[in-house]
């Protein structure tokens, strides 16, 4: 049973075609993420649900109920905007309490109480915006919009103007409140590897469309183009045609093969390659190396191609920039497109 | 680098000096008694101020001059802001035309504009030439692009299309967003661009002149009357002229600068404090007077 449902929405600005015909499901309680380049349309679509921008055809549900023409005030949806959007002339009480006094309910003094320990502000409420730190202000952003209860929570890269130890630690926080209140959450990232952490389902975007869908295990392991595949996992992609000469068989058929990074294993051209059965040896040189902490990326060139491969950094660096080496390419992980 | 300093400091205070000089000679003639063959008067007298405060006809001018800047200044506010606040939020599409419409009054002068202007309204469904509502019309135009940049400024410096986007998804209306979150925010930067405008509005005269002239006497057409009898009193009525419009710059970059410094204040706060402030220090005026 479907909680959010978006129908083939089209919208385009002047000429430009900006999201192309997107379907898209959402379950009661899932935190979804659209993962996608800058300027792929994300922020549109989000817009699009929130009723801050209209759509040219398609429709959108929440609940069972369309809500593609009602206003924004109307929608009973929260967002959370990439700038944060906080009201600069109230304090940290009044911005979470200013939709419930708009509403005009009772008890607005306990509910944005609870609001401001659930997101860990105690101490702050006097607080104005500018007085506050980056990942402060984002839990104010966070409790203003969760205090209405929507029904779904929006969430525009709301970690990426934060550094990289702040932005981890709110992940977490995110995603605990996000369990704990059960909300429905569609998040918007470019970072692949906050989608990863984060998602229930990833929503893979490109050029106003959706490429693929799942969940995140499923499409890092089966990419379902190019695009996904050198997106979400720094795939090695290969044209069929160069991948047949480079392993000297036409076993497999298909327009391109992917491989990720971390199933290639290096050995010294002497060494004998293990099992032929199972794997393809190519020949080539270390051109590069890179240290990225616990990871160690070769960049391995052979036959004018280039292969990219990871090991985990505990045994120090095997093989020098300029060392010959052959790739070992395991049959079963080379994805087929 | 110290001795550069100096050099620095000797050049603006020959500058200051050079700026203050006919300032302060003003002041010395306004409150001189005799004063022809001595460097620095003979003696000094209140009379020309005692003259200038007494005479009706200053007070008259003075009241006509404030209502016309009231009214102008006024009226830009009331149909400018939301006009602007419109246009930038919903229909940034027109924004360049209106920046383009805002802009002309700097390209005509006063002179030819105000030719113009009585051509046009001396006849016609609208003959207010000769009446101060003419007067009205072209000051609104004059300060038109102070008021328009200005509001304009404050709007984009406070990203008001998203803070309506905001608390419109928390479910306020346009008209509650506007009046909450973005009207708050803007109200100190439409106060500095409006007391600018009533700065630049006391000191006109070329318009009030050519449009009613003496049919409707305002402070500088008085003035320049009164040029022409007692230079005393003319430095009497430039000096307190003077005095408002440096009472109101001060304020205005007062008002400028505030954010820096000093307690957090809620922005009505500040500016009730603000109208305090000059409540009190009109009060102490007048209590000087008494
Ligand atoms: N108001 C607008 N008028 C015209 N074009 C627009 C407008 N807003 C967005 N676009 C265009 O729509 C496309 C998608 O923009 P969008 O903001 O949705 O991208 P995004 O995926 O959120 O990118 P980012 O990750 O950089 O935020 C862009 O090509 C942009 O130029
Ligand atoms: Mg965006």
């Amino acid at each position: 049973m479907s909680y959010v449902t978006i129908d083939q929405v089209t919208k385009s600005y002047d000429n430009q075609v900006v999201l192309e015909n997107i379907s898209l499901t959402l379950k009661k309680g899932e935190f979804a993420t659209l993962l996608g380049q800058s300027g792929c349309g994300k922020s549109t679509l989000l817009r699009s649900i929130a009723g801050l921008e209209g759509v040219n055809v398609g429709s959108i549900l929440i609940d069972g109920k369309d809500i593609t023409n009602l206003s924004p005030r109307q929608r009973e949806v929260g967002m959370v905007f990439q700038s944060y959007a906080l009201f600069p002339n109230m304090n940290v009480f009044d911005n979470i309490a200013y939709g419930l006094k708009m509403k005009k309910v009772k008890n607005i003094k306990s509910r944005v109480n609870k609001m401001i320990e659930l997101v860990d502000l105690i101490g702050k409420e006097e607080s104005y915006p500018h007085q506050l730190s980056g990942g402060q202000q984002q839990r104010v952003a966070l409790a203003r919009a969760l205090v209405m209860e929507p029904k779904v929570l929006l969430l525009d890269e709301p970690l990426s103007a934060l550094d990289a130890k702040i932005r981890k630690s709110l992940q977490k926080e995110l995603k605990r409140i996000q369990k704990e209140l059960d909300i429905t959450t569609i998040f918007v990232t470019h970072d692949q590897e906050e989608a990863m952490t984060m998602s229930d389902r990833i929503f893979v975007m490109n050029k106003g469309k959706v490429v693929q869908s799942g969940a995140p295990s499923e499409i890092y392991t089966t990419p379902a183009n190019t695009f996904v595949a050198k997106f979400i996992g720094n795939y090695n992609v290969y044209s069929m045609e160069v991948f047949h000469k480079l392993v000297r068989s036409s076993e497999l058929k298909g327009d391109e093969v992917a491989i990720r990074p971390e199933v290639l294993q290096l050995v010294s051209p002497g060494e004998d390659c293990p099992d032929l059965q199972e794997n393809w040896g190519i020949k080539g040189v270390i051109k590069d190396v890179t240290m990225t902490g616990n990871v160690l990326r070769y960049e391995v060139e052979a036959d004018d191609s280039y292969f990219h491969v990871d090991y985990l950094h505990h045994r120090g660096l095997m093989f020098e920039q300029g060392s010959r080496v052959q790739i070992i390419v395991p049959k079963k992980e080379c994805i087929v497109l | 680098m110290k001795s550069s300093l100096t050099f620095h400091k000797v050049v603006v205070g020959i500058l200051v000096l050079y700026l203050l000089i006919p300032l302060i000679g003003t002041f010395l003639f306004s409150i001189a008694g005799k004063w022809d063959h001595t460097i620095l008067p003979e003696n000094y007298t209140m009379k020309w101020y005692i003259e200038l405060f007494q005479d009706e006809r200053f007070y008259d001018a003075f009241k006509r001059t404030l209502f016309l800047i009231v009214m102008s200044v006024g009226l830009s506010v009331v149909i400018m802001l939301p006009t602007i606040f419109i246009i930038s939020v919903y229909f940034s599409k027109w924004e360049r035309l209106l920046q383009a419409a805002a802009m002309l009054p700097y390209g005509i002068p006063p002179i030819v504009g105000a030719v113009g202007l009585i051509k046009l309204y001396s006849g016609g469904p609208i003959p207010i030439a000769g009446t101060p509502w003419i007067l009205i019309g072209a000051y609104f135009i004059t300060i038109l692009p102070f008021m328009y940049q200005g509001i304009r400024n404050s709007l984009h410096t406070v990203n008001a299309v998203q803070l309506v986007d905001a608390a419109e998804l928390l479910g306020a209306t346009k008209f509650q967003a506007f009046r909450t979150v973005v009207f708050p925010n803007i109200i100190s930067g439409i106060l500095v661009s409006t007391l600018l405008s009533v700065a630049l509005l006391f000191s006109e005269f070329a318009l009030a002149n050519l449009l009613v002239g003496g049919r409707f006497e305002t402070l500088q057409i008085y003035l320049a009357d009164k040029l022409n009898s007692s230079g005393h009193l003319t430095s009497a009525i430039v000096i307190t002229y003077y005095s408002v419009i440096l009472l109101l710059t001060g304020t205005v970059l007062k008002l400028t600068f505030r954010k820096d410094k000093g307690p957090i204040m809620s922005d009505k706060k500040r500016i009730l404090s603000f109208f305090k402030k000059i409540f009190r220090q009109k009060n102490t005026a007048l209590e000087g007077e008494n």
